[in-house]
Order: C-alpha cells, then sequence, then structure tokens
C-alpha cells in the first residue's frame, strides 16, 4: 500500500513537470529560443549588475582603516557628500569647484588638471576627437590601392598591438630628462617645461599623445569596415555628375561610414572614460588623476578606504552611463545607429 | 558541399527538446562538480612559502643552508616567492592575497613603512604567543628599537613582525673628484663626522666647480625627490628632521594618530624646502634659501632610487644619496671601488637645537623590511619555525655578505670580519654612525595615504608650482583631514 501511493506521489510529480516539458515542445522557433537564453540572460545580469549593486551598497557604509572589518556602519549618503567636497583620505580631489564673486562665477580650489573629474572629461573629449579624425584620415589611406598597401597598414596597426605597459614605458622614457630626447626637444620648442613628467599639464599631453598614437589605430579599423561597404558605383555616379572631391566625401562617404563611425566613437569614449593603465605607467596618477586612479588609489592606496574607493566607483559609472545616455539620444535618428 | 538550406537541420533533427534540455543540463552540473575537485600532494615534508625580494631566490640554498645550520627542522623547506621589486606594487599584492584570506604565502616580507596598516587591521599574525621567549626577548633587547617599534602594534605593544633587515641611506661621494679638489675627507674624519648642510653644500659646490661644473658632471649631488613614498618617508623626512621639524610634533606622537598636532608650516620644514630649491635652481628662484648654493638642477624632481644612482654610477655626479644596495654596486672595483667614500648624511640644526626630542643632528630615514606570517596559513607550525630560526646571528651575516642588508642586530655587524663582507665592508663605520641617527615614518592606518599628500604638497614646492608656504599650509589642511578618525 505504502508503494503504492508513493508511486502516485511521483506519477503526480512527473504529470506536474511534463506539462511544461510538452509545452516546450509545441513553441514557436523563437519563443523556444529565448528559454534557451535564459540561464546565458540570468548570468550577464549578475555579471553585469550585481558589481554595480554590490558597489552601491559599500559605496553607504563608513571607511573602517584600522580593525578587521573593511566596512563601519551605514552613513547614507555622507560618501557622496565628503567626495564632492574634498572632506575624504584620497590623495586628489574628484571635483574642487567653489563659487565666486565674479565672472565665471566659479573658481578653481585647486589647478584644473589636478581634479580627476575634469581631467578624465577633458582626456575623453580631447583623445576621441583627435582619434577620431586621424583614425579616419588613416582608413581613408588604407581604403585606397596602392603599392606596399600591406605595409602601410603594418605600420598604421602596429601600436594597437602594443601592450599597455609597453607603450607606457615608450613614453616614460622618451620623456625621462637623462634617457630620451623628448624633454629636450619639447622643451627647445617651448612647448613644456623642464620636468615633463613632474608637471600636471605636460604629463596630460604626453599621456593624451601617448594613447592617441595607440588607439587611432583602432579608430582606424573600425572606420575601415564602414568605408569598405561603401558602394564604390556610387563615387562613379558621382564623379560623372561633377562632385567635388569633397562633395563626394561629405555627401557618399561620411552618411554612410556614420553608424559605424558613431559605434566607434561610443566605444572609445567608454574606453577613454575609464583611463588609467596609459597613466600609470607614464607620468603616474599623482601628477595626472583619472577617476579610475582616484579608485585604485582608494583601494590599493595602502590605507583601507574601500567605501570611499566604491563611492568614486560608482560615481564614475554614473557619469559614463550618462555619457552612453548622451550619445543614443543624441543619434537615435541614426539610420542603423544604436536603435 | 555545405548544406545551405536553414530549414534541414530542423528538419533533420532527431533529438528533441527534451532530451536536448537534459543532456546540457547534465554536462553541466557535471562540469561544474570536475571544477570543484582538486589534488593534494603530499610528501613528507613541509614547503614553507616565503615571499621576499627577487634577489633571494637567487641565493635560497644558501639561506635554506643557513636556516638548517641554526637548527631549522630538516623535513621543512623553504622556497622564496620572487615578490614585486616596487613597494606599493608589493604591498598591493599582500594586501590582495589578505583580503581574500589566502593561505599562501605562509611568510610576508614586509616593508617597515607599511606593516603597521596590516597589523592594526589584524591581517597578519601575532607572534607574541607564538615564538619562544628567549626569541622574544632577544627581539626586544638587541633589535635595532627603531625598527621593533614598526613592527609592533602600537597600542598593545604585541610583537607581530620580525625585523629581517633595517636599511639607512649614506651619503656617497667621489673621494677621487673631492682630493684633487684639495679636500682631506680621511683626515677629517668625513666617514663618521657629520657636516652641516651649509658647509657641505658649500664643499660640494667648490668641487664641482673645480672639476668644470656643469660641462663636466651634470650633477654636484643627486637624490631622490620625485613623487613617490620615498620622498614623504624618507629623503624630505630626514631632512626635515635634521633641521629640527616634524610632520607630528616630534618622536613620540610617531605611531598614535588622533590626538597629535600637525606642524609641517613650522620653520624648520620650510627651511627644508627652500633649501632643496637653492640646490636645484640656485638664485634665480627668490623662494630659495639664501645660504646655499645650487649644487644640481631639478632633474632631480623625476627621480627615484634607481634614477639618481644612475648619472653617479656613470661618472657624472659627484655626491649621491641612497641605500647601502648602491654602496654594493658603486663600491665594486670595477665601479669606483676605492674612490667611493661614504659619510652620515649632513645636519641642519644641533641636535639641542631643535624644539622636539631627538631631533636636528645628522638623521637617517629608517627603512627596512619584516618577516610577518599569514594567519591563514596552512603550515602555521612550520613558518613561525623559519622565522625563528631567522633570528640567528649566522642567517644575518649569510644575508649581509651575499645581499648586502644589514642585521637587524647591529652587534652582530661589529662582530663580523669586514675583509669577508666585500665592497660594503670598507663602510661599515659610516654606516654604524647612520644606524644611531635614524628617524622612522610616521606610520599609522592612514600613512600610505598621509605620504601621498606630502610626496604631493613637497613636489608642487619643489617644482616651483607653489611657494613653501602655500603648499605646507594645504599640506597642513590635508593632513588634519586624514588624521581625524
Amino acid at each position: 500500500m505504502a508503494t503504492d501511493r508513493s508511486n502516485e506521489g511521483s506519477n503526480a510529480l512527473r504529470r506536474l513537470l511534463q506539462r511544461p516539458v510538452n509545452r516546450m515542445e509545441t513553441l514557436s522557433e523563437a519563443a523556444y529560443a529565448y528559454i534557451l537564453l535564459i540561464p546565458a540572460f540570468i548570468l550577464l545580469a549578475i555579471v553585469a549588475f550585481y558589481p554595480l549593486i554590490a558597489t552601491f551598497r559599500m559605496s553607504l557604509l563608513a571607511d573602517e582603516t584600522a580593525g578587521a572589518d573593511p566596512f563601519g556602519e551605514f552613513v547614507g549618503i555622507q560618501n557622496y557628500i565628503d567626495v564632492f567636497t574634498g572632506d575624504t583620505r584620497l590623495t586628489r580631489e574628484f571635483v574642487d569647484v567653489g563659487l565666486s564673486g565674479s565672472f565665471p562665477f566659479l573658481e578653481l580650489g585647486t589647478p584644473f588638471l589636478r581634479q580627476a573629474l575634469f581631467v578624465t572629461l577633458a582626456f575623453a573629449i580631447l583623445s576621441v576627437i583627435f582619434e577620431t579624425l586621424i583614425g579616419f584620415g588613416q582608413a581613408l589611406v588604407l581604403d585606397k590601392e596602392f603599392r606596399g598597401r600591406r605595409w602601410v597598414r603594418v605600420a598604421i596597426i602596429l601600436p594597437w598591438a602594443i601592450p599597455v605597459a609597453i607603450q607606457g614605458m615608450l613614453f616614460y622614457l622618451i620623456f625621462q630628462p637623462t634617457v630620451g630626447f623628448g624633454s629636450d626637444l619639447m622643451q627647445w620648442l617651448g612647448i613644456f617645461g623642464s620636468s615633463p613628467l613632474a608637471s600636471s599639464r605636460d604629463g596630460f599631453i604626453i599621456v593624451l599623445v601617448a594613447d592617441i598614437w595607440k588607439t587611432a589605430a583602432f579608430m582606424a579599423l573600425l572606420i575601415l569596415a564602414g568605408l569598405q561597404s561603401v558602394d564604390r558605383s556610387l563615387y562613379d555616379v558621382a564623379r560623372v555628375s561633377g562632385a567635388s572631391p569633397w562633395q563626394r566625401f561629405k555627401m557618399i562617404t561620411l552618411p554612410i561610414v556614420m553608424p559605424a563611425l558613431l559605434v566607434a566613437m561610443l566605444f572609445r569614449t567608454l574606453d577613454a572614460m575609464r583611463v588609467y593603465g596609459v597613466i600609470d605607467s607614464t607620468v603616474g596618477c599623482s601628477t595626472v588623476p583619472s577617476l579610475t586612479c582616484l579608485v585604485v588609489d582608494g583601494l590599493f592606496g595602502g590605507t583601507r578606504i574601500y567605501a570611499t574607493a566604491a563611492t568614486v566607483a560608482f560615481m564614475t559609472a554614473v557619469i559614463i552611463g550618462l555619457f552612453v545616455i548622451v550619445y543614443l539620444w543624441r543619434f537615435r535618428e541614426t539610420e542603423g545607429g544604436f536603435a | 558541399m555545405v548544406d545551405t538550406d536553414p530549414n534541414s537541420d530542423l528538419r533533420e533533427s532527431s533529438v528533441s527538446r527534451r532530451r536536448f534540455m537534459a543532456a546540457a543540463g547534465a554536462t553541466g552540473a557535471a562540469m561544474g562538480i570536475a571544477g570543484c575537485t582538486g589534488g593534494d600532494d603530499d610528501d613528507g615534508t613541509t614547503t614553507v612559502q616565503l615571499s621576499a625580494d627577487a634577489d633571494f631566490e637567487a641565493i635560497e640554498d644558501e639561506i635554506e643552508a643557513a636556516l638548517y645550520d641554526a637548527g631549522l627542522s630538516e623535513d621543512i623547506e623553504l622556497e622564496v616567492l620572487p615578490g614585486d621589486f616596487e613597494t606599493d606594487s608589493r604591498r598591493e599584492d599582500y594586501q590582495a592575497a589578505l583580503d581574500a584570506n589566502r593561505g599562501d604565502p605562509d611568510i610576508f616580507m614586509m616593508d617597515s613603512g607599511w606593516t603597521i596598516p596590516f597589523i592594526l587591521r589584524e591581517q597578519v599574525l601575532n607572534l607574541e604567543e607564538q615564538l619562544s621567549d628567549d626569541v622574544l626577548s632577544r627581539i626586544e633587547n638587541e633589535y635595532l628599537e627603531a625598527s621593533v617599534d614598526t613592527a609592533t602594534h602600537p597600542e598593545t605593544g604585541e610583537l607581530f613582525g620580525v625585523p629581517f633587515f633595517p636599511d639607512y641611506p649614506v651619503m656617497q661621494y667621489r673621494k677621487d673628484l673631492v682630493e684633487e679638489a684639495g679636500y682631506d675627507p680621511e683626515g677629517e674624519n668625513w666617514a663618521t663626522e657629520p657636516m652641516s648642510w651649509e658647509e657641505w653644500a658649500e664643499m660640494v659646490a667648490d668641487v664641482w666647480d673645480y672639476h668644470g661644473g656643469e660641462d663636466e658632471y651634470t650633477y654636484g649631488f643627486t637624490t631622490q625627490a620625485a613623487a613617490y613614498e620615498g620622498l614623504a618617508c624618507c629623503t624630505f623626512n630626514e631632512t626635515m628632521s635634521s633641521f629640527g621639524g616634524a610632520f607630528f610634533g616630534g618622536r613620540e606622537n610617531l605611531f598614535e594618530r588622533g590626538d597629535r598636532p600637525v606642524t609641517v608650516t613650522e620653520e624648520p620644514v620650510i627651511e627644508t624646502i627652500r633649501m632643496m630649491r637653492a640646490f636645484m635652481y640656485g638664485d634665480e628662484d627668490e623662494e630659495a634659501h639664501p645660504d646655499f648654493p645650487q649644487i644640481t638642477n631639478n632633474d632631480l624632481v623625476q627621480y627615484t632610487e634607481e634614477d639618481a644612482r644612475e648619472p653617479f654610477t656613470n661618472g657624472n655626479a659627484i655626491f649621491h644619496r641612497n641605500w647601502p644596495y648602491s654602496v654594493v654596486i658603486n663600491g665594486e672595483d670595477d665601479a669606483f671601488g676605492e674612490d667611493l667614500g661614504t659619510m652620515p648624511l649632513p645636519y641642519g640644526v644641533s641636535p639641542g637645537d631643535s624644539q622636539y626630542d631627538g631631533l636636528g643632528g645628522t638623521q637617517h630615514a629608517l627603512g627596512g623590511w619584516h618577516l610577518t606570517v599569514n594567519p591563514n596559513s596552512q603550515n602555521l607550525d612550520a613558518a613561525i619555525e623559519v622565522v625563528e630560526a631567522f633570528v640567528d646571528d649566522d642567517v644575518m651575516l649569510t644575508v649581509f655578505e651575499l645581499n648586502g642588508n644589514l642585521p637587524p642586530v647591529p652587534e652582530v655587524v661589529e662582530a663580523a670580519d669586514p675583509d669577508e663582507l666585500g665592497p660594503i665592508g670598507r663602510y661599515l663605520d659610516t654606516l654604524a654612525v647612520a644606524g644611531e641617527h635614524t628617524i622612522a615614518r610616521p606610520v599609522t592606518d592612514v600613512w600610505p595615504q598621509q605620504a601621498a599628500q606630502v610626496y604631493q604638497e613637497v613636489h608642487d614646492a619643489y617644482t616651483q608650482e607653489k611657494t613653501p608656504e602655500e603648499a605646507m599650509e594645504d599640506l597642513q589642511e590635508q593632513l588634519e583631514t586624514s588624521d581625524q578618525d
């Protein structure tokens, strides 16, 4: 009897399980595909959102510099207030702007290039502009048929293949007074002061040039992909109609390349907002502090201020998120864009 | 031929959806379980991992032999893991390992500049209950006290690390060039009698000038003035201390924060910066100290240890401040050999003239390294045994002879045979003076951050971005904020 009852139970369970499984067999192809993708979606959500939520949670706790536990009590948004007002143990300011009585009614407490937010924004904007222009130029060259094109292609792509630590070391040594020529050359041109690796302004330029040197190649590759999808016969038509080279570029090349260009620019902007490696391996975070530099400083600076580090990290994520939204919103109309 | 009809696969598919799901699920589960299993190997001996400088890996066998001679059981094997040469990177590696509660390495070699933060965070083993009484009393009574202080819990006084070797700098110089310029280092006991900075700088300027100045030798003097830990802990700290200044109101306030005053806007601190500006920029700089000549240039603001050593070793500088490792390099016969001289660092004011006890006079930044034990180690007893074996004269001398690292017990050097020690054996007299006049950095749980604030502001003053007063006022504010609870 007892066995019968348990058999009945397991049969009931089986029927219960069979129902969704049977239903699965009758689903449309698309619905079945989504079911198969669910584990991947869950994994992605965990990988993408869990760190963000965990970071936010940490940013609401107090720092504990001593004792076994790295976090103290719940302090709400106090860390955010402290980061904005500069009342932290971070070695550089996140932002330090005060109000003043005269135009432009704002004044900088510390120099512009000593404030992580401004360094990062200036770096992102300038590097993306230059990389896009230079990358576009390189892509146009690569798109042409000429002798030795393969070699030019290799030369343009080579910097992209160099690891960031080596790239940083190259530029560091170029501007090291006893080793490289860069320091003397730039002083002779009157652009740099006598110790470029120790000056925020000169250091910023070095980091910017190092990044452009390397990443313009990346832009060139992405833009080249767009250029090669242009139907050549369009140019023939344009030529026959008497369009000048500039008109051909403006009316044919640019609109067709635009979607690829925007994706490339978005990628580069996101990347540039997180800049760290090239700074750390050339002039150092103390000379040119970026947002990520502050996070690393809080996390690995030796004093345990993990909550402050989490605060800056979360703010960096928010700022990057804002940039993405601006891109998506600004270019939502673009054909083949991000929508 | 590749079948290009996208529907053909579906039609021909013989695997039902439920079967596919079951198979995929089972495979996933099986692989998950497989990933969780690991292996253990056991061959009767215990291997204790010591994370240390890469140089120690090369002399691992000699150290191990010395440890066995000192009584370490032969069934314990020592494995040296080369750590990062750069102290900050090393600290980051250890922090990551200990934050993750990793059990390896068993023993860490920690910089005396950042051992205390690990102690305060309860991340290294309390040795007070682990080491034998003999070993504890030897460390307490015979080891260099200033070194032991930086391996001790500042509030409870308990020992958490065993000093491995201390480090203090000396001034090195080209004895041949100085003698040609008419000075007599031997007769005037330069090796042991400190000069004042003023007297010393006049002499350096004179020797540099005698030998053709900048055209012949790029620098009269090189030291480290880049924006890095070494500026805060060491070059600036010792020079300021020799002028009688302090970060936090004197020696008694070094290791406990909270109630101590911040004293970086005081005159001796400002004087130090103005002297360095005179050394680098001469009288072109309005903020330069008028009593000091120019003896170098502002390349120094980009120099760390090796950057500063290279011009000296290459014959482009006459005087050079650095740690004993560089004495070993510069004193080699194929470098300068007997032409290398050493002297204690010059002083700013006489010892009695500082408002704080024990400051003023010649001062040498105290560096050095400690051995600490990983509390998560699986081989705790063996690790303790290894650490105890390092508290042995012959082990210390082995390390000194092979690697130039000073024994943590000063008497051990005195008992050693100078001829067996190689080049550094010629400079023991200067090292002894330096070892008696050291100044530790103010290590607390927030020192790593404060050090960055110090070197950034001092560096701003050195690079003329700020006047000495502006920089020190900014620093005062930052240190007051970071020193609070």
